[in-house]
């Protein structure tokens, strides 16, 4: 099957085409230099054509995911659609249905989309909702913080065991990277506790979040995993925490990378970029975390945008989660995932009026605009903490137009000014940058930006067009189409096939799970196993042999090879 | 003034959404018009002229329409849905979800109402002169606010739950209550002249005055003496003491 885009106005900023009329040719699913003349032609007429978009961190699947559906009967009411020939019935708004979540992922142009946090044992809910998401591509990151063995192996400072652990609970739970929340955080609240900083010792185990945080990013190095470290900093939403973000990205100068990427990537950092001492003299600190990141190194952070209106606060970072539902008066969930990690559900609405909920809407953008490089801060709402994903297309408008943030900025409490720099913040993203934040750097940063994320020979045939001209718009005063356009792909293109036109699905084929095979010398295993045996055999309330996710539950699955490699340690 | 008559074609056995009977779906239109809305039996679209003899006379605005509905419609759920003015008058009896989200005109009901009745309405008036059934005036599941305003009045009982969640408006009940009345509520008034049990747990705010005899009391409310209300001394109750709550319950 061949496809050929002509007179499209590229964006395609890892080889370096910016506006440029290209025409992209696809064949058998990838894209190619050249096709026949008998490949069907689509003529993008001068629009804008970018790579499929990519999400490196969103909730799209898993047992929390479905705890927020249970919670919230009330969300289910938005968002209805009957089903049609092609497509099954969609309900939701923050927590969609699995269809759903497939579709209008890739009625926005995205073709992939991470899932950022499985617990090993909850693994295959993940993998049974991942099968039914239609379209896009997808992998999910597996939590490692707060488990036993990780917390064990740190305190023994045995490496080799830590990535045999890791390399096992990747294969384990079909996982694609490591992904640490709160760390000892999780723990520690099966005590009703907390870790309140990175030196906080965690009883009975006798490590601290600093010593989890750089005993995983050597190991995920050590493994040459495609992804980093994915992180999500210890005191999350409390103000003041931004001292603590700070002092967690100094460790990512401890490792070095083994690959052409970050060694540590911060997540959803709206949340972390609080000033302040409390509630009411709340401010946004995204500056300094901004200031930090342009005077550094193989750090990455995703925005975690705050959307006004209904979220669903999901996460396994249960302590904060207990917090935040004392804070909105609101439902809440508690998880606990033996030997594993804690979990939470809150339901909460960010409200214009709150100036805790503005300053956190600021932060998000104040982080993007003031970094200077797109590659290092990438577009997420951390669906659907910060908000539903449907409103990227409102994100990419405010990054934009200077002119729409203004709008936003007279309908918040004048106090807002004071609390955050976002008012005198001038700058507006192009379409390149753009594309960096929602395609080529989120590829890079998981480590796909050989096959995603790009529109070279070789890279996967996922094409999104969006109807607007980009030499004929100016974003700044037209935000409104800007907004409309990337919320509607005029259309969407997957491994070749066009499932999306006009804002409407044409075609449902499913996407592939990436998961990491990551080798380790048998002897390590070994040694490592036989602790996890003990672990089953004393603490889990189930058995070895039903912990695995087996090769069933992932019917499409790509397989990306990884493996020890040495590591620098300075 | 426009006046709409409906009468059931035959008996119907299985239920059907009639969400567009309402003066806000019928004003301005004919006969045809009213006729080919749709409607579902089951899962069957079809049309309210398949299930309903309809006649209409004269032509009216939404305020000046009057719906006069006569015969068995216990199968018939969602009449009135969302509707802002003019008047529903129902000989019989109705399926669930009479009035939902209702803004503003009156329902009457000669019969008994099936559950969900005045659901997350906003205003206007519900009189049922039946029996209503559970969760009267509630919230949705879910929903953190049922009834926001306008007025229900039930010359029968009603069952466990009314006034779920209920944020605002007003809630007459003549007869007896089931449990729970004015659970979770948010705001408004509850009266019932007749008997119930349990009244008002997790009650935020709002007021409930029970009549009739108190079977239970919930073990969550502070006894703050006695008060009169329109002539009549009541023992005054505040709480729900564990979410903090502010809510007045009235017993004698």
């Amino acid at each position: 099957m061949e496809l050929l885009i002509k007179n499209g106005a590229v964006f395609d900023p890892k080889n370096g085409i910016a506006g440029d009329k290209t025409d992209i040719s696809i064949k058998d699913g990838k894209i190619v230099d050249k096709v026949s003349t008998k490949a069907s032609v689509i003529d993008a007429g001068g629009r804008l054509v970018m790579p499929g978009g990519v999400d490196a961190h969103s909730h799209i699947a898993g047992a929390k995911v479905n705890v927020g559906r249970i919670m919230r009967p009330e969300d289910t009411r938005s968002g209805i659609k009957p089903r049609t020939k092609l497509t099954r019935p969609c309900t939701g708004y923050t927590v969609p249905n699995v269809y759903a979540m497939g579709y209008r992922y890739a009625q926005m142009g995205y073709t992939t989309v991470f899932e950022a946090a499985q617990a090993i044992m909850k693994a295959r809910h993940t993998h049974e909702e991942l099968e039914e998401i239609p379209i896009i591509d997808k992998g999910a990151l597996t939590l490692f913080g707060s488990n036993w063995p990780t917390m064990d192996f740190v305190r023994e400072k045995d490496m080799d065991k830590l990535a045999a652990y890791v390399a096992w609970g990747l294969l384990a739970s079909r996982g694609f990277g490591v992904k640490v929340v709160n760390p000892g955080g999780g723990e520690m609240w099966g005590y009703g506790k907390n870790v309140s900083g990175l030196d906080d010792v965690v009883p009975n185990f006798d490590v601290t979040p600093r010593d989890i945080i750089i005993s995983l990013m050597k190991v995920n190095e050590m493994l040459g995993l495609p992804h980093s470290l994915h992180l999500h900093c210890n005191n999350l939403g409390k103000p003041g925490n931004y001292r603590t973000t700070l002092a967690t990205l100094e460790l990512a100068k401890q490792v070095k990378p083994s690959k052409d990427r970050q060694v540590m990537h911060v997540t959803h950092i709206a949340f972390n970029a609080m000033g302040g001492t409390n509630w009411m003299d709340f401010e946004s600190k995204a500056d300094e975390i901004a200031n930090f990141l342009n005077n550094s190194e193989n750090i990455t952070t995703d925005m975690g945008q705050v959307i006004f209106g209904s979220a669903t606060s999901m996460t396994a970072d249960g302590p904060w989660q207990y917090t935040l539902s004392k804070l909105v008066h609101g439902k809440w969930s508690n998880g606990d995932v033996e030997l594993e990690d804690a979990s939470g559900v809150v339901p909460v609405t960010y409200y214009r009026q709150a100036i805790s909920h503005a300053a956190m809407w600021a932060s998000g953008l104040e982080l993007a605009l003031l970094t200077k490089d797109p590659y290092k801060v990438l577009l997420t709402t951390d669906h659907p903490n910060g908000g539903p994903f449907v409103n990227y297309s409102e994100v990419i408008a405010l990054l934009m137009s200077s002119k729409k943030r203004q709008e936003e900025i007279k309908t918040l409490p004048p106090v807002f000014n004071e609390r955050t720099k976002l008012p005198g913040i001038n700058r507006e993203l192009d379409f390149n940058e753009i594309a960096i934040m929602t395609r080529a750097g989120s590829s890079k940063v998981l480590g796909l930006l050989e096959t995603k994320g790009h529109l070279g020979a070789g890279a996967d045939g996922d094409v999104a067009i969006y109807d607007i001209k980009p030499d004929q718009i100016d974003p700044s005063v037209e935000h409104v189409k800007i907004k409309s356009a990337f919320s509607s792909a005029a259309y969407t293109i997957k491994g070749g096939e066009v499932v999306v036109k006009d804002g409407q699905i044409t075609a449902t084929p499913m996407g592939r799970t990436f998961w990491v095979d990551a080798s380790v010398p048998g002897e390590h295993t070994e040694v490592m196993m036989k602790d996890i045996r003990n672990k089953f055999k004393n603490y889990y309330s189930i058995g070895l042999a039903n912990y695995m996710v087996q090769d069933a539950y992932l019917t499409h699955p790509k397989v990306v090879k990884a493996g020890v490699v040495p590591v620098e340690v300075s | 003034m426009q006046t709409v008559t409906i009468k059931p074609k035959k008996e119907i056995k299985i239920s059907v959404e009639a969400e567009n009977i309402s003066p806000d779906k019928f004003a301005g239109k004919s006969e045809k018009d009213i006729q080919s809305l749709e409607a579902y039996l089951g899962n069957h679209k079809t049309t309210l002229g398949e299930l309903f003899s309809i006649k209409v006379e004269g032509r009216g605005a939404a305020a000046d329409t009057k719906i006069v509905m006569e015969g068995n419609f216990s199968r018939v759920k969602r009449i009135g849905e969302g509707m802002s003015a003019g008047l529903i008058m129902i000989k019989g009896n109705v399926d669930m979800h009479l009035g939902t989200k209702m803004s503003g005109g009156k329902i009457t009901l000669s019969g008994n109402a099936d559950s969900w009745a005045g659901r997350e309405m906003k205003g206007g008036e519900l009189i049922i002169e039946g029996s209503a059934g559970y969760y009267l005036g509630a919230g949705y599941r879910g929903e953190t606010c049922g009834m926001r305003g306008g007025k229900i009045t039930v010359m029968g009982s009603a069952l466990d739950f009314l006034g779920e969640h209920m944020c605002g408006g007003e809630i007459i009940v003549k007869g007896n209550a089931g449990i729970l009345a004015g659970i979770s509520n948010n705001g408004g008034k509850i009266v019932i002249e007749g008997n119930t049990s349990r009244p008002g747990s997790e009650m935020a705010k709002g007021t409930i005055i029970i009549n009739g005899a108190v079977a239970e009391m919930m073990p969550v409310f502070k006894l703050e003496g006695t008060e009169a209300v329109d002539g009549v001394t009541y023992k005054k109750y505040t709480g729900d003491v564990i979410v903090g709550g502010k809510g007045v319950l009235y017993v004698k």
